[in-house]
């Protein structure tokens, strides 16, 4: 980031400090606020827009410490993703507990169910784990449809979560639970992997056997990788369930787990900025394919009436296709690259 | 026991197909150890080209399938060249996610030209029942199964017989060694994509006899997926022999167990299976162990 003359780091925390100058603290604190105020003046459609989005930034924040951190491909998000929400459902409708509680046992309950999911990894690695995370997903979603607890094909209508008297029913209202959770996850995964764990997670990536040889407790760190990743989908999934106030195995298909995979391809595997990247984008691309879509409706007829679908998928995979053969390093690589070209200015290194 | 008959007839046959799909992929995991899983797409794509050539081209039976199977063979072809060719010398997870995408793209397009719709070409072939061991069984399945023992054969004779097909094996061993032989890898690589292309073009058609060509159909991929992992991606008869006991299984676990869970035992007794054999035999029943060195 752009820092002026003068600015040294004279301490080790100084170093490793992400907001380094006063100014980033004052451009970051009236960011922020302008941000919170967004339901105030922002339209309907723009607020439902950022609550989905920074749900999935939630749940691919957790796919990108799985997958992009610790090397192992999970297709399974969506799946966890569904277990958190049920969970908060069942904890809230038939145990009678609050929104509140519901919320980190729902992450913790996932996190420890990701740990059964992701233990096929201790014996196997790469495309045969990525297929294996597939199977889980559709036990998962089987078991969610075969159980008395979980409504069977019915699902489970939930409430909205209260403080009081206060219902956090509208998407205004949700705005301000789900983003302050969004906040605090981003700033958890950003440091959690440049501690110890995170370097783990780093060297099981690169090279599992010199990992191990070097003293890495293989099995521990990538189930633990599984447990933080999954924590993270139970809490995306739980504040998916609170905001549309309804639970049912339709919202999670594997084709959800398909594009969270995708927006980690588009952003940059391994970087946390990444995720925001790619789920903007990707995002970006399937309403503009919304938008579009009619008028392709009309050039084309062979096209039938509602492309819509078919053309969102067409896009998106023909986006994945380019970026993995163009520029595999993602999104993320190219905002490195902006961000150190700005820092030398005028200079080219 | 009867009934255990009609179960078992039926898992053979449905078995069949997804030994067909598996085998598509063996074929370029075997040769380009990329696992791909754009097949599901070919194969649904091969079903559309000879519902195509079939019902709307009118064209006759024989030339209906040469047309399905050439066309198919220059997507195959094209998926090389575009797709695959760029990414030699990348990681091979790349070419796995690029396979993954064209599924996607294969998806989109495929729920454009159907348009939510579903078509089928049954009615084209020739019906009737066959009796087997007092059981009666719809002839076209019957012919498909015959035609996948065939294809299995085929391919066998292929690999041992044909100078291609011995080539194909030596790019399998080691692709450094063989172009030091004088085979051309780059040359290999297309006429594995081409040749299974072919085989899902095989595999979708037998699959669209039974099924309808409707949005579902690409999924089915997955299932060919899980029969090569259980088999062992680089074994041809473990494809073959994962796919004839997986339909066993689905159906017979379904005819038996439904009762008891209230459906759907069908939907997950190949993902139960694949985590069981997995942890079991973590490189499937056939596949090679592979030593790691760092």
């Amino acid at each position: 980031m752009w820092r002026p003359c003068g600015v040294f780091d004279e301490t080790y925390a100084q170093d490793m400090a992400i907001v380094r100058t006063s100014r980033h603290w004052i451009v970051l604190i009236v960011a922020l606020v302008i941000f919170f105020l967004t339901p105030v003046f922002g339209s309907y459609y723009i607020v439902s827009f950022l609550n989905t989005l920074a749900i999935t930034i939630i749940a691919v924040l957790g796919l990108q410490i799985v997958s992009g951190f610790c090397g192992q491909i999970s297709f399974g998000q969506a799946a966890f993703m569904a277990v958190g929400g049920y969970t908060s459902a069942v904890l809230t409708t038939k145990l009678g507990l609050s929104f509140w509680f519901a919320l980190p046992l729902a992450g913790v309950f996932t996190g420890l169910y990701g740990v059964i999911g992701g233990a096929p990894s201790m014996r196997i690695k790469g495309f045969y784990l990525a297929i294996a995370t597939i199977a889980i997903h559709f036990v998962t979603l089987w078991l969610l449809l075969h159980l008395e607890i979980t409504g069977k094909s019915m699902g489970i209508v939930l409430d909205p979560p209260r403080i009081g008297a206060f219902e956090f029913d509208t998407d205004e209202r949700m705005f301000y639970v789900i983003m302050p959770v969004m906040i605090i996850l981003t700033y958890a995964a950003r440091n959690l992997v440049r501690t110890r764990v995170g370097r783990a997670f780093v060297a099981v990536r690169d090279n599992d056997l010199a990992a191990q040889v070097m003293g890495v407790n293989l099995y521990f760190y990538k189930l633990l990788a599984f447990f933080i990743s999954c924590f993270y989908a139970g809490i995306a999934g739980s504040l998916f369930a609170h905001s549309t106030l309804v639970c049912h195995p339709e919202q999670f298909t594997l084709l959800h787990a398909l594009w969270f995979i995708g927006m980690l391809i588009v952003g940059g595997l391994g970087s946390i900025p990444g995720v925001f990247f790619g789920v903007l984008f990707i995002r970006i691309l399937d309403e503009f394919v919304l938008f579009v879509s009619p008028l392709f409706a009309d050039w084309i007829p062979w096209l039938g009436l509602a492309p819509a679908a078919g053309l969102g998928v067409t896009a998106f995979g023909l986006v994945l296709a380019w970026f993995l053969i163009k520029e595999p390093h993602g999104l993320a690589h190219r905002w490195e690259i902006l961000k150190a070209s700005s820092r030398l200015y005028p200079f080219a290194y | 026991m009867s009934n255990f008959l009609q179960l078992l007839f039926i898992g053979l046959f449905e078995g069949s197909l997804y030994a067909m799909v598996a085998a598509a992929i063996v074929l370029v995991y075997k040769s380009t150890h990329v696992v791909s899983l754009a097949h599901g797409q070919l194969m649904a794509y091969g079903a559309l080209a000879f519902w195509f050539t079939l019902t709307v081209l009118k064209l006759p039976f024989i030339v209906a399938l040469l047309l399905a199977l050439i066309i198919l063979a220059v997507c195959g072809w094209l998926i090389e060249r575009l797709a695959m060719r760029p990414l030699i010398g990348q990681p091979l997870f790349a070419a796995f996610l690029t396979t993954f995408a064209l599924f996607l793209l294969g998806d989109g397009i495929f729920q454009l030209i159907l348009k939510g719709e579903s078509t089928s070409f049954s009615a084209y072939l020739p019906g009737g029942m066959t009796p087997v061991l007092g059981v009666s069984l719809p002839t076209t399945q019957l012919i498909s199964f015959g035609v996948c023992l065939a294809l299995f054969l085929c391919l066998a004779i292929f690999f041992r017989k044909t100078k291609i097909g011995l080539g194909m094996r030596a790019t399998a061993e080691d692709h450094q060694l063989a172009q030091s032989t004088g085979i051309s890898v780059r040359a290999i690589f297309s006429w594995i994509w081409v040749i299974s292309a072919m085989v899902a073009t095989i595999a979708g058609i037998a699959l669209a006899n039974v099924m309808d060509i409707y949005f579902p159909l690409p999924y089915v991929g997955i299932k060919g997926l899980i029969v090569a992992l259980v088999g062992g991606l680089e074994s041809l008869p473990g494809a073959l022999l994962a796919g004839l006991l997986l339909g066993v299984l689905e159906n017979v676990s379904a005819g038996y167990l439904d009762p008891l869970v209230g459906g759907g035992v069908k939907e997950v007794a190949a993902y139960v299976l694949l985590l069981f054999i997995l942890l079991v035999k973590p490189y499937g029943l056939f596949g090679l162990v592979r030593i790691e060195r760092i």
